[in-house]
């Protein structure tokens, strides 16, 4: 699928058209450090010196190098779409290719900073477990009562919680039985069947 | 025979070899039982061991199998001759000693592993294995099948815990009991009496939560056995020394404990109200002193009165602390002039009590001071009267000796006899008083004597009285001890395994070495028998050679002159020489005799050898390798 | 196990055939049990009319004594010969030595259930529920592509009647960590079970 851009964006990037290749390379950089890390001003205003335009200019070229890289990672489109895509923007031939070049090395940052922005679930992090046998307790003496302690360490964004949770023996074979079961269930042909028709 | 069979058979049927239930003795052991046995001994001996399990079918495949088996029985040490033909043509006697050679081997290895400390950890695990096995093959259930969590499974049904929705703290709460009521020498007072017979609710109504109940009722039990316990200790150690009955030992401790709080009140008492100012403890004061009163008085039954009074005291406390907050509240928010007035009130107040102190101090002073001159005056007086009366005195003697003056002499003798027999009053009474103190002194030294021994024979009794309860207790220790030894080892027997009858064969053992005794002894006998027969015949026969000398000396003296000796001669010479055939024949009848039992004997261990047998077999296996070796040749032959 | 000496008391009382005839004896020691096991049961012995006619003082303290030692019994998990030892030196009869044993061993389990209840644990895993989701795209991202399962371990809380949840979510080989451990915890638990 190719990308659309509107004529603001269209703009933005037209002031990179006629630059040089160093230049438009630096101002790669720039951007990826942008989406990295955040605008950096002081860089745009010395660009803006040293190429003779307005620091805003240089910002909304910087800016719309960016979108068009965020884009392309989140449609996660392949290098020939890429290629159709700006060719409408007017680039030359070998900013066409620093800018593919850049686009395929660094979509998986990209790709892996956005996904951070995405929602979270708490998610498995760690278990322990250990076991224990209680042979007697303040009201009932001589008993042997086996348990299996465990710690459950979960992560949601960034924050570790653990929870102390304890099952006795036929409750935790049932329980690795079902969880068996369950990955078992990702290589059934139903499943391998979704995961290769949806690309 | 039978009991070395039985052995042999048992061991190895205990190991696992398959030997069919009606074999009982070797002799009915074919081939491939045998060489089955020795493989799977030798294996449990090994471990592992390169040998198929039962005889093929191959001749020379058997022949090779027979001669490993040999090899490895030589290797495990087995002293004798052993080759192939052992197990393949086997004869009784050596396939009893070989398997005995085997049997010797195996126990030590498997008898070390039936062999189990039982102590209590070992017990211990055991039963945790127990119990893991059975819940690790118990199937799942919901919980919601589960009642309060508990799934009861097994053939005796045993509950396993699977769900903690049911559980609840240990909480417990005071719960009380009527105690001795059916117990017609204690009284209970009226009041108690009706209040457990109809008011007192059953004990396990009496909690709030009804999970309470159990364990209101265990802490209830652990709290009166500790105090039951620490009542003991200290009875044992201070109670007995003091020699109090109980009762009394009771009652001077409740008062020391009452008069300690009496006394520690009154100072915080002093001390708060030095720092208050305030006067009013009119209800602490009488409280003090009715729970002075009260402790002299009558013995009641302990602690209940004495918690009432505490807690009656301590609410007084709470009332006045009460109401001595209320009143410094800070109440005139409102109006201001109000508050002003009261400051101006309280102000006033305060200047009349200073006033008033200080006048109170001067006039104590005052009084200090007129006590001491009452004191001074009173010594003055004292010491005048004194004075006055040595005064008075003189005055009398010397007004009576003026008087006596005029008769001076008489007198003087009058008062001599006099100043004589006052003296010898004075003797007199002494040596009285003397005779009454000597009995008295030696009662009283007596009396004292028995006193302390009295005291020491106490303080012996009470010694042994603690000796033996610290022996009661120990022995107790013991029993209790002794008794859980006796169930663990009862158990460790009823478990162990009683399928080889020990004692039995002890017993058989046993005869058996008295026997052997006995035949020692026996043997012996016939040897010192035959040694005194043998030593008999040497004399005879050395007696006979020196009569015949003898006599064919003197005769053959004789001979040459008469005829009639020289007959004698001859006859005596045929008779020597046919006793000594006699002699000879006798001899060899014994030797032969021997050697026919001898022969006899190694007939039978012929006979036992089944050579017949062994040589058919021999031929009929040689007939096989040979058919065996032709069609091998033909089989190659044709190949090539 | 050590009683005190009040309890020894009521139960020598109990024992009684003065204060407490045979008849009533076996009320007593099945209602003692009831009283204890069941919530419904507490007042029953109050109700019972088979001693009314006795002093009610005396029952009060034979029940309490029952109780206790029914109780303190169950706790040290005492077989019959140490308990008819215990109720000999109260000098019971042996009949009624009997009647308390049968109703004992028949009710002991549950006694030591009940007494099993007695304390607190973390949540007890009970159930798991799980779902296994194809995650496509987010909002900030378009074809992520990836299976991730949604595990619900239901826990008995104790004190609750519901089972509350735990809820997370793995990728398959966070999954496959989480049934590698389990599965450890198992051959564990399998290896200790056959010592």
């Amino acid at each position: 699928m190719l990308l659309m851009f509107d004529d603001k964006h269209k703009n933005h990037l037209s002031f990179l058209t006629d630059i040089d290749i160093s230049v438009l390379q630096e101002f790669c950089k720039i951007s990826i450090e942008f989406i990295k890390k955040g605008a950096n001003t002081k860089v745009y205003q010395s660009a803006a010196q040293k190429l003779g335009v307005s620091a805003e200019t240089v910002q909304n070229g910087v800016e719309g190098l960016m979108y068009l890289l965020t884009e392309s990672s989140k449609l996660m489109i392949n290098e020939i779409d890429f290629q159709d895509s700006i060719l409408t923007l007017g680039f030359s031939e070998e900013m066409r290719q620093a800018l593919l070049e850049l686009y395929l090395d660094r979509r998986k940052e990209v790709r892996a900073i956005l996904n951070q922005m995405s929602m979270e679930l708490p998610h498995y992090h760690n278990l322990e477990w250990r076991f224990d046998v209680e042979l007697a307790s303040r009201s009932l003496r001589h008993q042997v009562t086996p348990t299996v302690t465990m710690k459950l360490h979960t992560e949601e964004n960034g924050t570790t919680s653990t929870q102390v949770l304890q099952t006795d023996p036929t409750n935790l074979v049932h329980l690795t039985s079902v969880l068996e079961e369950a990955l078992q269930e990702i290589k059934s042909p139903y499943c391998r069947r979704i995961v290769r028709n949806i690309k | 025979m039978e009991e070395v069979d039985n052995i042999i058979l048992h061991s190895l049927r205990s190991i696992g070899c398959e030997i069919d239930e009606d074999v009982v003795s070797l002799k009915e052991f074919n081939t491939e039982a045998i060489v089955a046995c020795s493989v799977r001994c030798i294996k449990t001996i090994h471990g592992d061991v390169d040998l198929p399990n039962t005889l093929p079918s191959a001749m020379s495949a058997k022949f090779r199998m027979g001669t490993s088996l040999a090899n490895h029985l030589q290797e495990l040490g087995y002293r004798g001759d052993v080759g192939y033909q052992t197990f393949l043509y086997s004869s009784e006697a050596d396939i009893r000693k070989i398997f005995m050679f085997l049997v010797d081997k195996l126990p030590k290895e498997v008898v070390e592993t039936t062999e189990e400390i039982l102590g209590s950890s070992v017990l211990l695990q055991r039963n945790i294995a127990n119990t893991l096995s059975r819940q690790l093959s118990s199937p799942w259930v919901p919980s919601s099948l589960k009642h309060k969590g508990i799934a009861w499974r097994g053939k005796p049904p045993t509950w396993q815990r699977e769900g903690t929705c049911c559980s609840f703290h240990f909480h417990s709460c005071n719960v009380s009991a009527p105690e001795g009521s059916g117990d017609l020498s204690k009284k209970i007072p009226k009041a108690l009496k009706s209040y457990y017979q109809t008011n007192l609710p059953f004990i396990t109504c009496q909690t709030q939560d009804y999970n309470d109940i159990v364990p209101s009722v265990l802490e209830k039990n652990a709290a009166d056995v500790t105090a039951q316990m620490e009542w003991e200790n200290e009875w044992n150690q201070s109670g007995l020394a003091s020699r109090l009955s109980q009762q009394e030992y009771r009652d001077r401790k409740r008062q020391r404990i009452l008069k300690r709080i009496t006394d520690q009140l009154r100072q915080d008492r002093q001390r708060s109200e030095a720092t208050s100012g305030s006067g009013s403890s009119q209800d602490l004061q009488q409280m003090l002193a009715s729970m002075g009163g009260r402790g002299t008085g009558s013995a009641k039954t302990k602690g209940s009165r004495f918690t009432h009074s505490e807690k009656l005291l301590f609410a007084k406390d709470d009332d006045k602390a009460i109401s001595e907050v209320t009143t410094v509240l800070p109440a005139g928010q409102t109006e201001e002039e109000k508050q002003k007035e009261r400051e101006e009130e309280v102000n006033g107040l305060k200047d009349e009590l200073t006033s008033l102190t200080s006048r109170l101090d001067d006039l104590d002073l005052e009084v200090k001071k007129f006590t001491a001159s009452i004191q001074q005056m009173e010594e003055q007086i004292s010491n005048q009267n004194r004075s006055n009366s040595e005064k008075e005195d003189g005055y009398k003697v010397k007004k009576r000796t003026l008087d006596l003056l005029p008769d001076a002499e008489n007198n003087i003798a009058k008062l001599q006899s006099v100043v004589d027999s006052s003296a010898q009053r004075l003797i007199n009474l002494a040596s009285q008083w003397e005779k009454h103190r000597a009995p008295l002194i030696n009662q009283f030294r007596d009396l004292k004597e028995l006193s302390s021994k009295t005291e020491s024979e106490a303080q012996l009794k009470l010694e042994e009285i603690k000796e033996f309860r610290k022996k009661m207790k120990q022995v107790q220790d013991d029993a209790r001890g002794k008794e859980e030894l006796a169930k663990q080892l009862h158990s460790e027997y009823e478990r162990m395994t009683k399928d080889v009858n020990r004692s039995a064969y002890t017993k058989r053992i046993m005869e058996i070495v008295t026997n052997i005794k006995k035949q020692k002894m026996e043997i012996d006998k016939v040897l010192v028998d035959t040694r005194a027969v043998q030593k008999e015949i040497n004399q005879l026969s050395g007696k006979l050679d020196r009569q015949f000398t003898v006599t064919d000396e003197l005769i053959f003296r004789d001979a040459k002159k008469d005829e009639s000796v020289k007959k004698a001669y001859r006859y005596l010479a045929s008779l020597h020489e046919s006793c000594e055939l006699l002699i000879n024949t006798v001899e060899e009848t014994g030797v032969i005799l021997r050697e026919i039992r001898e022969l006899e004997d190694q007939i039978e261990s012929e006979g036992h050898k089944k050579v017949l047998a062994n040589l058919e077999k021999i031929s009929k296996d040689y007939q096989q390798i040979k058919k065996e070796n032709d069609t091998l040749i033909k089989k190659i032959k044709g190949k090539s | 196990m050590e009683l005190s000496q009040s309890i020894l008391d009521g139960l020598t009382l109990a024992g009684e055939t003065s204060h407490i005839p045979d008849k009533c004896f076996s009320v007593l020691v099945t209602r003692a049990f009831d009283g204890i096991l069941d919530e419904r049961h507490k007042q029953l012995i109050a109700k019972d009319p088979s001693f009314r006619s006795l002093d009610q003082a005396v029952v009060k303290e034979a029940y309490y004594s029952m109780v206790a030692l029914v109780s303190e019994a169950s706790k040290h998990d005492l077989d019959i010969n140490s308990i008819s030892s215990v109720l000999e030196e109260c000098k019971y009869t042996n009949e009624r030595i009997d009647v308390f044993n049968k109703v004992f061993t028949s009710k002991k389990p549950l006694m030591q259930i009940l007494l099993s209840s007695v304390g607190t644990s973390p949540p007890h895993i009970v159930d798991v529920n799980w779902r296994l989701d194809y995650y496509i795209k987010n909002n900030h991202m378009e074809r992520v592509n990836e299976a991730v399962y949604l595990i619900e371990l239901k826990t008995e809380v104790p004190g609750t009647s519901e089972t509350k949840d735990v809820q997370f979510s793995c990728t398959q080989e966070q999954l496959q960590d989480l049934v590698g451990k389990l599965k450890d915890a198992c051959k564990c638990l399998e290896k200790i079970s056959q010592m």
